[in-house]
């Protein structure tokens, strides 16, 4: 028997229950549950409007991708509505490449962060800055510089139309659009624009912009929902290889000994672009650095990739083996990580499988170990 | 905005202990007070230079400094080795889970350490005889590779193994002229009776390979694996669980650790490597 869309959500379900603490950023998203819609015909006055109150990121073509870069009010500018998930990993924003750590020993003030938007975010993002939000916003261990971001982060999804051969959101949890997360989001429908407020910063843009919008018509939003059937279905017909007999978490569980991971392993290069690229990896390294008249600590993304990722003082290295790493990541993606925070750490986005400069794809290795668990199930 | 979590402490090393070839002993004195538990280590950055993690060997009762052994093992602290008396340092922390001492109160404690491992096993032995009357026993079952390379010889050679309620054992791997003791790895010295194991606990920590085998034979002796506490060696960078590099399967050694017991980690795969 197949693992349908049902039983896994019932599964998902289950998981989130047993989330013990929330972020702050949950709580507050629960407050907020009455949606509202409303309508805008162009594009153009929106952004503008939008780009009143700080930077604002919007999706822009390079070659096959797009790509966030700061918006730009002009007559000439086009303005683009991306139908897929940017190339762009949302935790750029949040989290960037490197950045000031610490500065000793006299501290200094942290950086001001200034109010920014990004534009064109879709589900699959905003379900990585829910895992992010996990990491970062403990209440124990809060990072300032996270937090400092993300606050001033006014997001604006959108649907997701026309996902790409590599998206699979719809194996892991997701459905092409988004129904809590955002302050706005948008579905382009054939005459403009849907828009769903949800958040209260939202509802506060709206109402100052009140003269842009107008009421969205049963039309437009029957046209939304049969839009967002037809993605999904189109989703499930990408997908339909991509089948489980098993929740991921119990077949990753009982195949973690399988010799799939060296297998595949073998065509990896060690580029780290996968890791680089993924909205939710966020590991990072700490590292001291010394100026003219003070000394600074960096923080850095790192890739468990890396052969000398674990490595200690004395050389032990537990996963010094590449067929070590690739499991333990993709572990700490399916396992590990929903044990500890109740969600799996892969949002099905595909870029990893884009940006791969090998030959391994996290599609693959979830359908032979698929099949593998199926063999050995029939053996016993 | 709180800035502490990377933000270091300015500490001052005011003293530096030669305790062995290759092991220094670092006493800091940090800016603002500093409070820790036995088994929690901190991150000691080397200004410009760079972060380690270790675990303090004094005592947490002694709040006005703090002592560091460190062995030479790698760039940062084979430049901390170079350093001298008043060297400025930074202090974050402390991390972790240390040992639950409370737990212990009623038993034996079985204690055993190899090499640079004695380090955080002097700050939980420090914390026993403070109220050694609480426990059964504490016994000791200490390795080193040679004579020379014991840490702590002072008090380890002397006063340590007289004091009531104590059970010391020292082993070396290679013998010289002096040594009278016992030669072999630690293991050699470990007997089902030296405890009674339905009523102990056994704590180990040493490096990697002594862990493997002391862990294998106290569960042969009959020890259940929650009993057996382990202080586990891992790259911890952050100290917080969120950079990833000291992950045990789900556990991130920094925040869930550095102390585990057995039952909790035995099912990863390589936590002995």
């Amino acid at each position: 028997m197949k693992c349908g869309a049902g039983e896994r959500n019932a599964y998902c379900v289950l998981l989130r229950e047993k989330r013990t603490t929330q972020t702050r950023y949950e709580k507050r998203d629960k407050r907020y549950e009455k949606m509202e819609t409303v309508f805008i015909g162009k594009l153009k006055p929106f952004l503008d409007a939008v780009a009143e109150s700080g930077d604002l990121y919007v999706p822009k073509k390079s070659e096959r991708h797009y790509v966030f870069s700061r918006y730009t009010s002009s007559a000439e500018t086009p303005v683009e509505f991306n139908n897929i998930r940017a190339c762009t990993p949302v935790k750029e924003f949040l989290f960037p490449l490197r950045e000031l750590a610490a500065v000793f020993p006299e501290p200094v003030e942290p950086e001001d962060i200034k109010p920014f938007a990004v534009f064109g975010l879709k589900e699959c993002d905003l379900r990585s800055i829910e895992i992010l939000d996990k990491v970062f916003t403990e209440e124990d261990f809060e990072d300032p510089f996270y937090i400092a971001r993300r606050e001033k982060m006014f997001i604006i999804s959108s649907d997701c139309f026309d996902p790409g051969e590599s998206c699979f959101c719809n194996v892991i949890e997701g459905k092409a659009y988004p129904d809590h997360g955002f302050d706005l989001n948008l579905t382009q429908v054939s005459n403009g624009f849907v828009i769903e407020i949800g958040s209260q910063k939202g509802r506060e843009f709206v109402e100052k912009h009140s003269e842009l919008f107008t009421k969205a018509s049963s039309e437009v939003l029957v046209e939304r929902d049969r839009l967002r059937t037809e993605t999904l279905e189109q989703l499930e017909k990408n997908n339909a290889e991509l089948k489980f007999d098993t929740p991921i978490r119990d077949m990753m569980n009982e195949t973690e000994a399988s010799d799939v991971y060296d297998v595949e392993a073998t065509t990896c290069i060690e580029c780290q672009a996968c890791t680089r690229i993924c909205p939710t990896c966020h590991c990072f390294y700490l590292y001291d650095t010394r100026q003219k008249d003070y000394f600074a600590k960096m923080k850095m993304w790192d890739s468990c990739m890396r052969m000398a990722y674990a490595q200690v003082a004395g050389g032990a290295n537990p996963r010094k083996v590449l067929g070590d790493r690739l499991r333990h990541r993709l572990m700490h993606k399916f396992v590990y990580f929903l044990d500890r925070y109740g969600l799996q750490m892969c949002i099905g986005c595909g870029r990893c499988v884009d940006a791969e400069s090998g030959g391994v794809d996290i599609r693959n290795v979830l359908k032979k170990l698929n099949e593998e668990l199926g063999k050995t199930k029939v053996k016993t | 905005m709180k800035p502490t979590l990377y933000q270091p402490i300015n500490s001052e090393v005011v003293d530096i202990i030669d305790e062995s070839p290759t092991i220094k002993s670092y006493v800091v004195v940090t800016e603002q007070p500093f409070k820790f538990e036995t088994g929690q280590f901190v991150e000691m950055t080397l200004p410009g230079e760079g972060e380690a993690p270790f675990t303090p060997s004094s005592s947490p009762a002694d709040t006005e400094k703090m002592e560091i052994s460190i062995m030479k093992a790698g760039r940062v602290t084979d430049l901390l080795h170079t350093c001298k008396k008043g060297q400025k340092v930074g202090i974050r922390g402390p991390y972790g889970h240390g040992y639950p001492v409370e737990n212990f109160v009623g038993k034996e404690v079985y204690i055993v350490s190899g090499g640079v491992g004695l380090a955080p096993i002097r700050s939980l032995f420090l914390t026993l005889i403070d109220r050694i009357r609480d426990f059964k026993s504490v016994v000791c079952r200490y390795g080193a590779r040679t004579p020379e390379d014991f840490i702590y010889k002072k008090t380890l050679f002397g006063p340590w193994q007289k004091i009531n309620g104590v059970d010391m054992k020292l082993t070396v791997d290679k013998a010289n002229g002096q040594w009278k003791g016992n030669v072999g790895v630690v293991t050699t010295i470990l007997k089902p009776d030296d405890v009674n194991i339905k009523n102990a606990v056994a704590v180990v920590c040493g490096p990697p390979i002594m862990m493997k085998f002391a862990t294998l034979k106290l569960l042969e002796f009959g020890f259940a694996d929650k009993d057996i506490y382990l202080s586990m060696e891992k790259n911890m960078s952050c100290g917080f669980g969120k950079c990833g590099h000291c992950m045990i399967g789900k556990y991130y050694v920094c925040k869930d650790g550095p102390v585990f017991t057995y039952d909790q980690i035995k099912g990863y795969p390589k936590i002995w490597d």
